[in-house]
């Protein structure tokens, strides 16, 4: 006979497993060529991609440059800080 | 004043004559946030905000912003340092390549607390010509100025 285990998935657990978004907000004090160098350089984007999401923030007002586990989301955020950016995370869906 | 790259990645501020050797070296006074919440509130942003957002916050404040005000003073004291340079014989200033990043830093820093505290808009920054009879006017040539030497930092070789 097959022996069922059940496994029940705390409301913390649920929590922990939503991903999260790290998103850049628009500040027009910020330089263009600045933000492009800021999302080269923490996440590693190419100048294009970099570009496409610095003209998306100065556009639509925000990207999402992110999205993953909460630790690393808050890691990312730290550094966007430390850069200077205006930056949050976001369950994502929400 | 004029700002030439260097083959080895440094950069030379040279021709500082005043008045622009006097605002270089404001450059840590116009981060200054400490009398301004404004100006801290920008500085030191919210990671999240909503529903829920109050304990996430309160552990950013203890844990996360002291790193951060830490870096910052580093970055403002290298820039300080090599502001050291200038005297009355000398008007320029060498910043070695290593020392760039301190210096985006520290420029962005005055930048943003100069907008927040004296609420610069897009609208002030765009208009012209420039005219100075305040001091929030003064501000806008302070940002405009700092933007000046962080686009030319910026520039790739």
């Amino acid at each position: 006979m097959t022996e069922t285990t059940t496994v029940t998935e705390s409301k913390t657990d649920a929590a922990l497993s939503v991903p999260w978004n790290v998103v850049v907000h628009n500040d027009p004090i910020n330089l263009m060529s600045y933000v492009t160098m800021v999302f080269k350089r923490v996440f590693g984007f190419s100048a294009d991609k970099a570009r496409k999401h610095m003209l998306e923030v100065h556009q639509a007002g925000r990207s999402i440059l992110w999205t993953g586990e909460r630790e690393r989301a808050e890691f990312y955020v730290q550094q966007l800080h430390s850069f200077l950016l205006l930056a949050t995370m976001e369950r994502a869906g929400e | 004043m004029r700002i030439d790259r260097q083959p080895d990645g440094s950069f030379l501020l040279s021709e500082v004559d005043p008045p622009f050797d006097h605002v270089l070296r404001s450059i840590p006074a116009c981060a200054d946030t400490a009398d301004n919440d404004a100006a801290s509130g920008r500085i030191y942003p919210n990671p999240v905000s909503g529903k829920g957002s109050g304990e996430l916050c309160n552990e950013w404040r203890e844990f996360v912003e002291p790193e951060l005000r830490h870096l910052f003073e580093d970055a403002m004291a290298t820039v300080e340092a090599d502001l050291e340079q200038l005297s009355e014989v000398n008007t320029t200033v060498a910043v070695p390549a290593r020392h760039v990043d301190a210096w985006l830093n520290a420029l962005n820093q005055a930048r943003l607390a100069l907008a927040a505290r004296f609420e610069i808009t897009e609208e002030d920054l765009d208009r012209r010509p420039r005219q100075i009879e305040t001091e929030r006017d003064f501000a806008v040539f302070e940002i405009d100025f700092f933007a000046f030497i962080q686009e030319n930092l910026l520039q790739e070789p």
